[in-house]
């Protein structure tokens, strides 16, 4: 091995990098220029920040009661409760902060177990085609009509009487779970239709063909050329369903069904709901930051529209 | 001809559906464990021979497939099945519960509809103006916004603090307003109806906008103004017709889905619908309202889907019958 | 009804396209110093710059130019239908002695489609897909001439005839997509000619058709025109076309216009460089091309380098970027209209043109 060798082999990777980063590159340039995904950007990192920072600098702990008893429940703004405490005597400035890990994990796992799902079942159904598309594609439509709230309200409820004196019991954040899992189960059909309708556009195009011809396995071609590919419309359609699993998640736990060891914003909104009158702040505040949430995410996923496919919009 | 053939095999496709869904959710359910077993968990004192009784009764005794095609062979009847709760027949229930759904709804709909076509229309035309960019902006917030959050931001506003309107409820229990019950009726539906159309139009008006937007720089457009014809009919009568018609999937999944996002709507207002008797059901674990309202709510959306295809072979001539 | 009789007699009347010699039939339309901008307004895009051109009664102009030329807006101009945002910013379009450019959409609206009417370039896209062609076309009866439904689908279907719609009765009810390209652009043509207007706008009427549709097309639109005696302006970016179909030309580049004269003259004689520099590059029947020894054939030649496109809006003649004659005087100086022979004129300062300190 001379140094020659070592160093054509060094800068080897990066011609070959520089066009892999070209559309993510010039993503970013088109999307930095998108006022609204900036926006949207912020406010998902604000979000993001008060998750990982928030707990380690929240006044109170999740759980402290203690307010109750210094300026009660229901107490006004003040320089200790910056947003007042709630109907039972949590500060809800501290309530609110340790909402936004459970949103973010609700936003992201589900749309994780939906992208999975989606991803597979659509690129099989688009990739295979004929009756295996056919038939997946019925499946998919199936999804698409049941009524998800629905049904995952029946089922957390359910499964809440039934897991009384099994081992299941003591599982931690289990209801959150399966929250987690059937908003996922449930949000997988649209991601599916959108992979479907890519990889059939991408399956037929020259640079496939030629992956194929000089042989490429399936699973290269699939994994390496078209999905690569894929992944911007994919992004978008993602980013939207998080903020819609986030949404959900709140609307579960403001009916009630929410599960009672995680701090959520939609089940603070179900505690303090009925005191709106008295202490509008506990209401106002996780309603606020429910809002927050979903819109950085829309606003993302609009910027990643005008990123990733300016013709989408005119 | 063609369109009964393609009807026909819709109308199957749907009823297959329809099948399904009730089977997965009837199955999800009972793959839980036994119903009744599940509420007699939660009410202290049951010993469990009355359980078996009540497992009679309710004919829950039987294994879940045979109880599933029971309930289907009386579904055919529209027999739902009598409420544990209410001990009423859950058909009735249902009908008058949903009854109050639709009231609210429905108004909803259309409103958010005239709306959205107004403002979509006006931002089309002036793309990229002030106005557009407000229209855009306040819908794009307007998306985002949980309807339930706005709800409470409604009843916050105009029921604590201004104190004009009622926060909840579909009648005074005494003394309704000016002593008329539909007056009282109507000036309870107010808020709600406010909360819905708004939570509707955001996303109708967007999509309004852009179809109207991608309609106005089409040719014909230009043609038919080339022909003489007057602007506002252009406007309203042939850009409108085609921008309207890709908005018809949306809209069928709108009404498809009210019955669906009812329960969180109502519950804000504490309104008597369908949403707040499936809730309560589910609290109460009133298993026959629960089956029945679920289906209920799918079959609404299968049904509306069902319509939106026939609608747009009846009103898209471009469409070919398969 | 009457007011269309006497239409076709006056035109039927007046001697059919003027040879320079015969007297000159009257001038239908004038286009003068025709400037069309897009913003920003305190900086404007002149897309269309000071074109002038004039057009007969019962002549076809072929307004030449490729794509970008602002041929289609200055044609989109006279019908007071620039797509936003663009805008007139000055000129007179004279109209039967009326100026266009001063009047209201309203005052507009009145004339689009009974006296002045257009054929577009995609007859696909031109028709409502969600109507039939029969109801769409009566309406523009019903706008024009209050005919009822009736009378207006048997005026729609003897023009059905005129343009050789064949079975025109029951084409009355079917729908765009149920026609063929060449069909649905007879549909088109027979839209214009619905209350026979003075003036058709046909912009690039057969690009978007197949080769043998468009000579049938070119053949029904020169019948029709000899027949009607209407005037027509037919934008094209296809020397071929013109030459088949226009009376007199116009070439325009980048939104100015380099010559103006009789069809004859213009091939015979180019004058201005750019449309020397065109014709050249115009593969010909009726000549050979050699073929040098290692079976090569001659190259046609190209109309010079593409001009960067901040130069070619900018001041002076916007062709001087790609001009083999320019002079330094050229990107400063805006050429004037100089008269090079009878009714033939030429904008280029190395032919006689008056130069004026150009527009930045």
């Amino acid at each position: 091995m001379t140094d020659q060798t070592i160093a054509s082999h060094v800068s080897a990777p990066k011609p070959a990098a520089k066009p892999a980063r070209g559309i993510w590159r010039q993503g970013w340039q088109r999307f930095a220029r998108s006022r609204t995904g900036m926006l949207g950007l912020v406010l998902v990192l604000i979000v993001v920040a008060t998750a990982v920072i928030g707990p380690f600098v929240a006044p109170f702990d999740a759980q402290d009661q203690s307010p109750m008893l210094d300026p009660g429940a229901k107490a006004p703004p003040s320089w200790t409760n910056p947003l007042g405490t709630d109907r039972m005597g949590y500060d809800v400035l501290s309530r609110v902060i340790y909402g936004a890990p459970t949103a973010l994990a609700v936003g992201l796992g589900a749309m994780s177990i939906a992208a999975a799902i989606g991803i597979l079942v659509g690129g099989v159904a688009g990739y295979r085609g004929g009756t295996t598309d056919e038939v997946l594609m019925r499946f998919t439509d199936f999804f698409l009509v049941i009524p998800m709230f629905v049904v995952i309200l029946a089922v957390v409820r359910l499964l809440g009487v039934a897991v009384v004196d099994t081992p299941f019991e003591s599982v931690p954040y289990l209801n959150l779970g399966v929250i987690i899992l059937l908003i996922g189960v449930f949000s997988w059909a649209p991601i599916a239709r959108m992979t479907r309708a890519e990889f059939l556009r991408l399956k037929n195009q020259e640079f496939v063909e030629a992956a194929r011809c000089i042989g490429a396995t399936s699973g290269d071609i699939l994994f390496r050329h078209i999905l690569p590919n894929a992944l911007p419309s994919l992004i978008v359609i993602i980013a939207l369903g998080i903020g819609g699993a986030v949404l959900a998640e709140a609307m579960i736990g403001f009916l009630g069904f929410g599960d009672p060891a995680a701090v959520s914003w939609g089940q603070l909104l179900y505690f303090n709901y009925q005191a709106l009158k008295v202490a509008p702040w506990a209401s106002l505040s996780p309603g606020l930051a429910i809002f927050v949430t979903v819109l950085g995410f829309n606003l993302l996923a609009d910027g990643l529209t005008d990123a990733f496919n300016p013709r989408a919009k005119n | 001809m063609r369109v009964f053939v393609f009807l026909a095999r819709r109308l199957i496709f749907a009823i297959i559906l329809m099948l399904g869904v009730s089977a997965a959710i009837f199955f999800l359910i009972n793959a839980i464990g036994n119903p009744i077993e599940l509420m007699m968990a939660e009410t202290p004192g049951m010993t469990g021979e009355v359980i078996e009784r009540m497992k009679g009764y309710y004919g829950l005794d039987q294994p879940p497939l045979t109880r599933y095609l029971l309930w289907l062979g009386r579904l055919l009847h529209l027999d739902f099945g009598t409420s544990i709760v209410y001990n009423q027949p859950v058909g009735s229930l249902i009908a008058t519960w949903g009854w109050q759904t639709l009231k609210i709804q429905l108004p909803a709909i259309l409103i958010a509809l005239a709306i959205a076509i107004l403002f979509g229309v006006t931002a089309a035309r002036r793309q990229h103006s002030r106005s557009d960019f407000t229209v855009m902006g306040t819908a794009l917030l307007g998306q985002s916004l949980p309807a339930f959050f706005l709800g409470i931001l409604l009843i916050f506003v105009f029921s604590y603090t201004l104190d004009w309107l009622p926060s909840y409820g579909a009648y005074s229990t005494r003394n309704p307003l000016w002593g008329s019950p539909t007056l009282d009726a109507l000036w309870h539906m107010i808020l709600p109806v406010a909360m819905l159309t708004f939570f509707n139009t955001a996303t109708l008006t967007l999509l309004m906008r852009s179809n109207m937007v991608d309609v106005l720089k089409s040719d014909f457009i230009a043609a038919m103004r080339a022909s003489g014809i007057p602007e506002r009919r252009v406007i309203y009568v042939h850009a409108l017709r085609a921008a309207f018609i890709p908005m018809l999937t949306y809209l069928g999944l709108l009404i498809g889905l009210m019955l669906g996002t009812a329960p969180v709507t109502e519950s804000v207002f504490t309104w008597p619908g369908l949403g707040s008797l499936y809730v309560a059901a589910i609290h109460q674990l009133d298993y026959p309202v629960i089956m029945g309202a679920s289906a209920v709510i799918a079959f609404m959306l299968i049904c509306t889907t069902l319509l939106t295809d026939v609608i747009y072979v009846l009103i898209d001539p471009r469409i070919s019958l398969e | 009804m009457a007011g269309l009789a006497a239409e076709t007699q006056a035109a039927a009347a007046a001697p059919r396209p003027p040879e320079a010699t015969a007297s000159p039939a009257p001038v239908l339309v004038s286009v003068e110093n025709l400037r069309i901008q897009f913003p920003p307004w305190n900086a404007p895009v002149r897309v269309v710059e000071d074109v002038s051109y004039q057009v007969r009664t019962g002549e076809t102009m072929g307004i030449v130019g490729e794509s970008g030329s602002g041929k289609t807006l200055s044609s989109l101009a006279i019908l007071n239908l620039l797509p936003p945002p663009a805008r007139i910013a000055g000129g007179r379009i004279l109209f039967e002695g009326e100026d266009l450019a001063a009047k209201s959409q309203a005052q507009m609206q009145k004339l689009r489609g009974r006296r002045l009417a257009m054929i577009f370039q995609n007859p696909g896209y031109s028709l409502n897909p969600l109507l039939t062609v029969g109801a769409q076309l009566a309406e523009i009866l019903k706008v024009h001439e209050k005919l009822p439904r009736s009378a207006a689908l048997q005026r729609v279907e003897e023009l059905f005839r005129l343009v050789g719609i064949t079975d025109p009765g029951s084409r009355l009810s079917q729908y765009p997509h149920e026609m063929s390209g060449g069909m649905k652009q007879r549909v088109c043509i027979a839209r214009a000619l619905l209350c026979h207007p003075a003036l058709v706008l046909a912009d690039e009427p057969t690009t978007a058709l197949d080769v043998t549709i468009q000579a049938q097309i070119l053949d029904l639109l020169e019948e029709l025109k000899q027949r009607l005696g209407m005037s027509m302006i037919f934008v094209t970016h296809d020397m071929g076309v013109v030459a088949r179909i226009a009376d007199r030309i116009t070439v325009m580049y980048a939104g100015q216009v380099c010559e103006t004269g009789d069809k004859q003259a213009i091939f015979a004689r180019p004058s201005h460089p750019y449309t020397q520099a065109l014709l050249a590059s115009t593969p010909r029947i009726d000549k050979s091309y050699a073929v040098d020894a290692q079976g090569r054939r001659e190259r046609l030649p190209t109309v010079g380098l593409a001009a960067t496109p901040g130069q070619s809006l900018g001041g002076g003649c916007r062709f001087a970027g790609r001009c083999p004659e320019a002079v330094p005087e050229c990107t400063r100086l805006v050429p004037q209209a100089a008269a090079i022979e009878p009714g033939r004129s030429v904008h280029c300062l190395k032919r006689g043109s008056a130069g004026v300190p150009g527009h930045g």
